[in-house]
C-alpha cells in the first residue's frame, strides 16, 4: 500500500456561490468538504469573489492515492458504510475507525485523514 | 476407522470416523461429550458443549472431528475456568484484530437451506431478488441479527457482517427435551439423534422409544406417561405409567429416545424486531406446547428445576419475563431453545393463558470476545506532529482530550523550574483554533461570549468564557482579532471539538453570515513561557515582540507564526501557532537556540502544577457541569452590561439565588493532599479538591476545592490537616511576571 504523504493545497470557505464559480488554478483537485468549505489540492491561487472568504494555505491532510483494487483490498474491508454509486463521489466517515474521506473516480482513489490521525489510520490499516 | 485419524478428548487419542462431528465421535466411543443431559445433535440444545481448542461452550455436535483436535470437557460441576493470556500487550492489537471481518450488502438473505428456506429463496429467486443463503451446515453460522436488518454470521474464516435490505428465518423446528427426575443421565437422545447415530453405525444398545418412535432405528415403544428415568451415570431403566393407573412399569435399556414434539426454532426471528425480517416454515410454525412439567429440571443450561419457577411464582413473579429474571431461566446456553416451551407451559397452566415467548438478545451462539469485538476499534487518539519527538526526548506519553499527549519528560519538577527561572516549550498543538469571518463576525461573536467583543483592537485578544444557556461554563479560550471582521479562536484541547459544533449550531440559528474555519488539525502551536522566553524569540527573529494580550503574525527561525501573547503559566510566553509541517522544524531551532539558557520541554504535569499557582482554571478539571462564573469566582470574565449573550438570562436569574457553591484557593503547610480528597468543616464533609500541588516555589501545598454549604469557612481541615481559604492566584497575584 502506498504511503500517505502530506497534501498541499488551499482550503477556502466562503458562500456556496462563490466556490460555485470559483476559479482555481488549472489541475488543482478540488474536493467540498461542505457547500461553504472545499480543500483544492495543488492550488495556489483562487479567485474568489465572496470578500469575506477564509483563504489559507492547507497542509494538515494527508492521503495517498490508490487504484480501483487497492481500494477494494486494503480499504473497503474497513469501511462498514456504503460507497455511492456515483462518481465522482467524496464520502466521509469512519475508516477503520477512523475519520477519513475518500474522493472516488472512476478509475483510482484518494484517501484522506488529517495529518493528526494519520500514523493511526496507516496502522490500522496494515 | 484409520489408524492416526484421532482427536484428543480430556488428554487421551480418541479415534473418530470420516464425517463424523465431535459429538458423535464421543457417543461412538462409549461416552458423553459432557457430563449427561439428552442429545439432540443438531446444535440446540447445551448438552454437548465443551472446549475445543481451549474455546469453551463449543456445540461439538456441530464441530467437525479433525486429527489433533484438543477436547476438554466442562467441568461435570461448575463452569469452564476463563483462559489466561500471558504477557498480554496492552498496547498492540487486541486479539480481535486477529478474527478477520467481512462485510456486505445484500438484497434477500434467507437463513437455513432446509425445505422451507429453499422454498423461500426459489420464490425470490422467481421475482428476480438475489437472494444470499446462510446455513450453519454449510459454516455459515448466523449468531445475530440486528435492527436495519444486520446479520452478524460466524465463518470458518472469521466474522461476516451482512447488511441485507430483507431477511427470511428458515431455521426449521427444534426437538423437545424431556422434563423428568433423571434427565441428565448419560444415554438420552432425542428421536432425530438417534436416527443420525445409528445412521453413523453407533450402536444404541437396548433402545426404548417414548412418544413417536423414530423410524428406522431399532428401538422399543414404551406406552404411558413417563415418570422418571433411572440410573446412576447412565440410564438403566425408564419408569412409566398408564393413565388413570397408580401402578408404575419399569423397562430395562441403555438408551431412551424421545419424540416427544417440536418447538419453532424461532431464536433469531426474536431478536431483531425489524419488519424487514420474517420467518417461515416450521420456524413460524405455533407448535402445541407440552404438558406442564410436575418435577425435574427444566433449564439444563443454568440448571432451573419446576421447584425453582414454583419458588419464583410464589414469590410474585407471573409474567414470563419476570420469571426469567428472577429465575434464570432461558439464559444460559441454549438461551431457552430447550426450556422456554416448558416455561411457557408453566405460566400458562397457573396463569390460564399462554404467554408470548421473552425476548432474544445476541448472540444466540456463544462466541468469543474477540469474534464479538472483531471488526470494533477503539477510539482513534490523535497525534501532534510533534509525537515522535517527544518520545525522543524521553516523554511519557498519555491520553488527554483525544490526544497523545506528553505528560512529563521524566522529571516534572525540573520542568516546573524550567518554566519559572528559564525558558520551557510546550506542545499546545491540541488546542483548538476557528477562525471566523465576515460581516456580522462581531455581532455573532457577541452574542456568543459573555466578554466584550466590539471594543477588542484588531492585534488585540481577550480571554473568554463559553457558556451554555442555562449560564454553565463549557469551555473557555482567546478571542483574536485579526481585522474588523476577522477573528481567531482558541478553545481547551478537549473541548474544541464541541466548541465548533457549538459555533456552527449558533451562527445557523441566528441566521448569521459569518464563515468558520477550524484549523485545529492544520496548525500545531508551542507554547514558549517562563522569563527568559523573549530573549529567546529575539535569538530566532522574532524582535517586535507582542505585548500581553497582543498577537502578530511573524517568522520565527524562519517558520511563518501567528504570535499570541497570553500566559496560562504564569511567566511571560508566547503561543506560537504555525503549520503543521514545520512543527519539528520550529521546535528544534528553539531547543538549540535556548541551550544556554536552560530551555527544557514541559509536560502536562508541570503546566496543571504551574496554572494551579497562578491561579487558572481547566475546564472540566475544576469546573463541574454546573458551574456558574459566579461559583468558579470568575464574574470579572462576564459583561452582564451587554443586551444578551448565551446563557446571559439565567446568570440574571441565578444571581437571585443564595450563593452556596463556590470554588475556592486553599493553601496548607506540607505537601499537598491528593485531587478527590474530602474537605471537611465542623465533622462534616462540605466539599472536595479539584486541584492540588506541592508548590516548591511558595514552599507550602496550594489547592482548588468546591466548598458546598453556606456560609463558607476561612478554614477547614483537608488530609487530616487544617487549610486556609485564600484567593487565587496564589503566585505572582499582581500579573507582573506574565506582563514583562
Amino acid at each position: 500500500m502506498p504511503a500517505l504523504e502530506t497534501l498541499r493545497g488551499l482550503r477556502v470557505v466562503a458562500s456556496p456561490e462563490s466556490l460555485d464559480v470559483a476559479a482555481w488554478d488549472e489541475g488543482a483537485v478540488v474536493l467540498r468538504f461542505a457547500p461553504d468549505d472545499a480543500f483544492a489540492i495543488g492550488a495556489i491561487n483562487i479567485d474568489v469573489s465572496d470578500e469575506h472568504a477564509i483563504v489559507a494555505e492547507e497542509t494538515g491532510f494527508v492521503g495517498m492515492w490508490l487504484s480501483v483494487s487497492e481500494l477494494a483490498e486494503q480499504v473497503l474491508p474497513h469501511i462498514e458504510w456504503p460507497l455511492p454509486d456515483a462518481r465522482p463521489a467524496l464520502c466521509q466517515g469512519f475508516i477503520a475507525g477512523v475519520p477519513a474521506k475518500l474522493w472516488v473516480t472512476d478509475d483510482r482513489a484518494l484517501l484522506i485523514c488529517a495529518c493528526s490521525y494519520a500514523d493511526e489510520l496507516a496502522e490500522r490499516l496494515q | 476407522m484409520i489408524e492416526g485419524r484421532r482427536i484428543v478428548l480430556d488428554g487421551r487419542p480418541m479415534a473418530y470416523e470420516d464425517g463424523d462431528s465431535i459429538a458423535m465421535a464421543v457417543l461412538r466411543a462409549g461416552e458423553h461429550p459432557r457430563h449427561g443431559g439428552t442429545l439432540c445433535l443438531a446444535g440446540d440444545c447445551g448438552n454437548c458443549v465443551a472446549a475445543v481448542d481451549g474455546v469453551a461452550y463449543v456445540r461439538t455436535c456441530q464441530t467437525r472431528a479433525r486429527p489433533g483436535l484438543v477436547v476438554r470437557r466442562h467441568p461435570a460441576i461448575g463452569e469452564p475456568p476463563l483462559p489466561v493470556v500471558e504477557n498480554l500487550s496492552l498496547t498492540g492489537p487486541s486479539p480481535a484484530a486477529r478474527i478477520r471481518v467481512q462485510r456486505a450488502d445484500a438484497d434477500l438473505v434467507v437463513i437455513g437451506a432446509g425445505d422451507s428456506g429453499s422454498a423461500a429463496a426459489a420464490n425470490a429467486e422467481r421475482q428476480e431478488r438475489t437472494v444470499t443463503i446462510l446455513d450453519a451446515r454449510d459454516g455459515m453460522e448466523v449468531v445475530a441479527i440486528y435492527a436495519g436488518p444486520t446479520i452478524i454470521v460466524r465463518t470458518p474464516g472469521g466474522m461476516l457482517h451482512i447488511n441485507a435490505h430483507e431477511v427470511v428465518v428458515a431455521t426449521g423446528a427444534a426437538e423437545l427435551h424431556p422434563v423428568c427426575p433423571g434427565g441428565s443421565l448419560i444415554g438420552l437422545l432425542t428421536a432425530r439423534a438417534a436416527q443420525d447415530l445409528h445412521a453413523a453405525g453407533v450402536d444404541l444398545g437396548a433402545a426404548v422409544a417414548i412418544g413417536s418412535a423414530p423410524s428406522g432405528v431399532p428401538c422399543t415403544p414404551l406406552p404411558g406417561r413417563l415418570l422418571r428415568i433411572e440410573g446412576e451415570q447412565r440410564v438403566t431403566g425408564v419408569v412409566m405409567t398408564d393413565e388413570g393407573s397408580d401402578g408404575e412399569r419399569t423397562t430395562a435399556c441403555d438408551t431412551v429416545i424421545f419424540g416427544l414434539g417440536s418447538s419453532a426454532r424461532d431464536l433469531l426471528s426474536r431478536m431483531s424486531g425489524d419488519p424487514a425480517v420474517t420467518v417461515v416454515g416450521p420456524a413460524a410454525e405455533a407448535f402445541p406446547l407440552p404438558e406442564c412439567p410436575t418435577t425435574g429440571t427444566v433449564c439444563p443450561c443454568s440448571r432451573v428445576s419446576v421447584e425453582d419457577l414454583a419458588g419464583v411464582w410464589d414469590r410474585g413473579f407471573r409474567e414470563l419475563e419476570l420469571v426469567k429474571r428472577a429465575s434464570l431461566i432461558g439464559t444460559g446456553t441454549c438461551q431457552g431453545s430447550v426450556c422456554l416451551p416448558y416455561v411457557r407451559a408453566f405460566i400458562a397452566d397457573r396463569a390460564g393463558a399462554i404467554p408470548d415467548p421473552f425476548t432474544a438478545r445476541p448472540a444466540s451462539r456463544q462466541i468469543t470476545l474477540a469474534e464479538a469485538a472483531a471488526g470494533v476499534h477503539v477510539d482513534a487518539f490523535r497525534r501532534t506532529p510533534l509525537h515522535d519527538e517527544h518520545l525522543v526526548l524521553g516523554a511519557r506519553m498519555d491520553r488527554f482530550g483525544g490526544w497523545w499527549r506528553p505528560w512529563h519528560y521524566g522529571d516534572h519538577v525540573a520542568e516546573y523550574w524550567a518554566v519559572r527561572e528559564a525558558v520551557s516549550l510546550g506542545d499546545v498543538s491540541t488546542l483548538g483554533k476557528l477562525v471566523v469571518s465576515g460581516p456580522d463576525a462581531v455581532e455573532f461573536l457577541e452574542r456568543l461570549y459573555p466578554a466584550g467583543v466590539t471594543d477588542i483592537r484588531v492585534g488585540r485578544s481577550r480571554y473568554a468564557l463559553l457558556l451554555n444557556e442555562r449560564g454553565h461554563l463549557m469551555d473557555d479560550g482567546m478571542i483574536c482579532r485579526e481585522a474588523e471582521s476577522r477573528f481567531v479562536l482558541t478553545f481547551t484541547s478537549a473541548g474544541a471539538g464541541h466548541a465548533e459544533m457549538w459555533v456552527r449550531d449558533w451562527i445557523e440559528t441566528w441566521g448569521l453570515r459569518v464563515h468558520v474555519l477550524d484549523r485545529t488539525m492544520s496548525l500545531a502551536a508551542i507554547n514558549v513561557t517562563g522569563p527568559l522566553a523573549g530573549q529567546l524569540l529575539e535569538r530566532v527573529g522574532l524582535s517586535a515582540q507582542p505585548r500581553f494580550l497582543q498577537h502578530v503574525h511573524a517568522e520565527v527561525a524562519g517558520v511563518p507564526c501567528h504570535v499570541m501573547r497570553l500566559s496560562f503559566t504564569g511567566e511571560m510566553s508566547f503561543e506560537l501557532h504555525h503549520p503543521v509541517e514545520r512543527s519539528l522544524e520550529l521546535w528544534r531551532a528553539l531547543m538549540a537556540h535556548g541551550h544556554d539558557l536552560g530551555i527544557a520541554p514541559h509536560g502536562l504535569q508541570a503546566l496543571q502544577a504551574l496554572r494551579l499557582e497562578k491561579g487558572n482554571v481547566i475546564v472540566g478539571m475544576d469546573s463541574e457541569l454546573d458551574s456558574t462564573p459566579r461559583r468558579l469566582g470568575m464574574d470579572w470574565a462576564v459583561k452582564m452590561g451587554k443586551p444578551d449573550f448565551v446563557g446571559r438570562s439565567a446568570l440574571a436569574r441565578t444571581a437571585q439565588l443564595p450563593d452556596d457553591r463556590r470554588l475556592v484557593g486553599l493553601t496548607m503547610p506540607g505537601t499537598a493532599p491528593i485531587e478527590g480528597s474530602p474537605i471537611w468543616f465542623e465533622r462534616e464533609v462540605i466539599g472536595h479538591v479539584a486541584s492540588s500541588f506541592s508548590s516548591p516555589v511558595l514552599g507550602h501545598a496550594v489547592m482548588f476545592g468546591w466548598l458546598k454549604r453556606a456560609p463558607f469557612p476561612e478554614q477547614v481541615e483537608v488530609d487530616g490537616r487544617s487549610a486556609v481559604v485564600v484567593r487565587p492566584p496564589f503566585y505572582d497575584p499582581e500579573g507582573l511576571r506574565a506582563r514583562a
